[in-house]
C-alpha cells in the first residue's frame, strides 16, 4: 500500500515537472476563479451585515430608550397594533436588549470605537416594523408621530437608509457569481486540457502498464491526484490573495468616522477562514473532478 | 454462449492454454482481418503463426490478449472465456502472459532494471521481491552486468532480451510474441530463437507472429500459416513454405 502510495507521488511529480507552463496556467486560472469565488463570498457577508437590521421586509425601527418604564414600552406596542391598515401586525417583531446587542455586533462589526461603547446595559431595544402600505409618504409620517412618544428614542426608516446598497448588492452579487462561474469552468477545463496532455506524454509507458496487468486505477490514481493538486496549489493562492485582500479592506474601512455606516462592511475573521476552507474544497474538488473525467475518457482500455 | 460443462471446462483448464472457437474479426468495412478461425494450444506447446504482412497473425494475438475483441466466436484462455469477462478483469488477466514486439517497447528513460521492474512495480509486487526476481531474469536472458544501462545504449539483440526479461518476470502462462526478430539480423534473431526455446522448456506456452523463414525451419514447430485472415494450414512440425 505505502509503495502503491509512493508510486503515485512519484509519478505525480514527475508529470508536473513535464508539463510545468500547463501546469503553472492550470494553478494561475484557477488561483483567480477562485479569488472571485471567495471575493463574492465576503462582498456578500459585508452587504449581509450592514443590511441586517433590515431583514424581512423591515420598513421602519423603533428604538426604545433602555431606561423606559414598562408603561411607557406597553404603550409604544399597543400604539404600533392600533395601525393594522399601514402595518402588518402580526410580523411586528419587538428584540429585547440583549437580541439587541447581539445584533450590534454584527452591524459595528468595523467599528471597535462604537463596539466598546456599547452594553447590554445602555443599549436600545427595538421593534422591527414591517409596513403593509406600499406609499412612502405614510410610513413617513407614522414615523414622525412615533418620534413625539415618550421613551422613543428614535425612529429609522429603510428607506432613508439602504435602498441604494440593497439594489447595489443585488447587482454585484449577480455580476461576481456569473464571473467565478465562468472562471471556475475555465479552470476545470484547464486542468482537464493539462491531464490530456499528460496522458498523451505517457502514452506509451501506459500502453506497457496495461499489457503487463496494471489495473485503471493504478494507471488513473497519478493523474487524478495531478488534477487534485493543481486545483489545490490554486485555492491555496486564492486564500492567500483573498486574505490579504481582506486586511487592507479592513484597514482601510478603520479610517472612516465611525457611525457612517460603511464600518458595517467589515467581515469578521471566523468567517475569512470558513470561506478559505470552502476555498481549498472546491479547488481540490474542482480539480479532482477535471482530471478524474479526463483520465477515465482518455485512459480507455 | 453459457459456460461449458465442468469436465469440459476442466479439459480446457488442464489441457488447453488457448482456444479459438470460429472467431472473425473486422476492421469497418474492411474484408476481414481474422476470419472464422478455429484452433488449440496445448499448454506448453511453441506455435508460429506464419503469413505476409497483413494476413492477420498480428490480429489473433491482440485478441489473445484482449486489445481486440472479435465479432464472432469465441476466445479461450487458461479455461475462461476472456470475450465474457468484465473490464475490471482483463488487468489479472493479462498478468498471466507476456507479450514481446517487433519495436521492443521499452521506456527510454528507464534502465534496464528499471524496465524490467516496472512490469512488476505496477501489478503491486513488494521491493524485495521484485530486487529478487528481477536480477535472476536478467541472468536468464543473458544481461547480468547490464542493469544501469538505458535502451539507447543497448543493441537491438539486447534490447529485445530486455523485453523478453520484462514479459518473463512474472512468471506467465502464456508468451505473445510478434515479430521478435523482425528487427534482428539473422545471428542475433538466432539467440533470440534460443532464448525463447529455453522459456518454452519451462513449461511457458509461446506463441510467435514472424515470416521469418529460416526461424520457422529451423525451429520445426508447429506452424500455422494465414492468408487474407483465413487458416491455410495447420501442421506439427511445420516448416514455412
Amino acid at each position: 500500500m505505502i509503495q502503491r502510495l509512493s508510486y503515485a507521488f512519484r509519478e505525480t511529480i514527475a508529470s508536473f515537472r513535464r508539463n510545468m507552463t500547463l501546469s503553472v496556467a492550470a494553478v494561475i486560472t484557477s488561483a483567480v476563479s477562485l479569488l472571485l469565488v471567495g471575493t463574492t463570498f465576503l462582498i456578500q457577508r459585508a452587504f449581509d451585515n450592514l443590511l441586517t437590521q433590515w431583514r424581512g421586509d423591515v420598513g421602519m425601527i423603533v428604538f426604545v430608550r433602555p431606561d423606559v418604564t414598562p408603561e411607557a414600552l406597553g404603550f409604544i406596542k399597543q400604539n404600533l397594533e392600533s395601525q393594522p391598515n399601514v402595518i402588518d401586525v402580526k410580523k411586528l417583531e419587538y428584540l429585547d436588549k440583549t437580541q439587541s446587542f447581539a445584533e450590534a455586533q454584527r452591524v459595528f462589526a468595523g467599528d471597535p470605537t462604537t463596539l466598546s461603547l456599547l452594553s447590554i446595559e445602555t443599549i436600545p431595544s427595538q421593534f422591527k416594523v414591517v409596513p403593509k402600505t406600499t406609499d412612502p409618504e405614510l410610513v413617513r409620517s407614522l414615523a414622525n408621530q412615533y418620534r413625539t412618544l415618550p421613551g422613543v428614542a428614535g425612529v429609522s426608516l429603510a428607506e432613508d437608509e439602504f435602498d441604494v446598497i440593497s439594489t447595489l448588492s443585488g447587482f454585484v452579487r449577480t455580476v461576481t457569481i456569473g464571473m467565478s462561474l465562468v472562471l471556475l469552468a475555465v479552470a476545470v477545463i484547464l486542468i482537464w486540457n493539462t491531464i490530456r496532455t499528460a496522458i498523451f506524454a505517457r502514452r506509451r509507458e501506459i500502453e506497457v502498464m496495461k499489457l503487463v496487468g496494471a489495473t485503471d486505477w493504478f494507471i488513473r490514481v497519478p493523474f487524478i491526484l495531478e488534477g487534485l493538486i493543481q486545483g489545490l496549489a490554486g485555492a491555496l493562492v486564492s486564500c492567500a490573495g483573498l486574505w490579504g485582500l481582506n486586511s487592507a479592506w479592513t484597514s482601510g474601512v478603520a479610517g472612516f468616522k465611525s457611525g457612517t455606516g460603511v464600518s458595517a462592511l467589515v467581515v469578521p475573521g471566523s468567517y475569512v477562514n470558513g470561506v478559505m476552507i470552502a476555498l481549498l474544497v472546491i479547488g481540490a474538488v474542482a480539480g479532482g473532478v477535471g482530471s478524474g473525467v479526463a483520465s477515465s475518457k482518455f485512459l480507455d482500455v | 454462449m453459457g459456460a461449458p460443462p465442468i469436465p469440459a471446462l476442466i479439459a480446457r483448464l488442464v489441457y488447453f492454454m488457448i482456444r479459438l472457437e470460429n472467431v472473425s474479426k473486422m476492421y469497418g468495412s474492411e474484408l476481414p482481418a481474422v476470419r472464422d478461425a478455429s484452433f488449440d494450444v496445448p499448454k506448453g506447446e511453441f506455435v508460429f503463426l506464419v503469413g505476409p504482412s497483413g494476413s492477420g497473425k498480428s490480429t489473433l494475438l491482440r485478441l489473445m490478449n484482449r486489445q481486440e475483441r472479435p465479432e464472432r466466436g469465441n476466445v479461450w484462455v487458461a479455461g475462461r472465456n476472456i470475450n465474457e469477462m468484465a473490464n475490471s478483469q482483463i488487468p489479472f488477466l493479462r498478468r498471466t502472459m507476456g507479450n514481446v514486439f517487433q519495436d521492443y517497447k521499452l521506456l527510454p528513460n528507464k534502465t534496464v532494471f528499471e524496465n524490467v521492474a516496472f512490469a512488476l512495480e505496477v501489478i503491486g509486487k513488494p521491493k524485495h521481491v521484485i530486487g529478487q526476481q528481477v536480477p535472476q531474469v536478467l541472468d536468464l536472458v543473458g544481461l547480468s552486468g547490464k542493469e544501469d544501462r538505458f535502451p539507447h545504449q543497448l543493441s537491438g539483440g539486447e534490447q529485445q532480451r530486455v523485453s523478453i526479461a520484462r514479459a518473463f518476470v512474472n512468471r506467465p502462462l502464456i508468451l505473445l510474441a510478434d515479430e521478435p526478430t523482425g528487427n534482428l539480423d539473422p545471428a542475433t534473431g538466432e539467440g533470440i530463437m534460443g532464448l525463447l526455446d529455453a522459456i518454452n522448456r519451462t513449461g511457458t506456452t509461446i506463441v510467435m507472429a514472424t515470416h521469418d523463414h529460416r526461424v520457422v525451419n529451423a525451429m520445426r514447430r508447429r506452424v500455422i500459416q494465414l492468408d487474407r485472415g483465413v487458416i491455410v494450414r495447420d501442421q506439427e512440425r511445420g516448416v514455412y513454405e
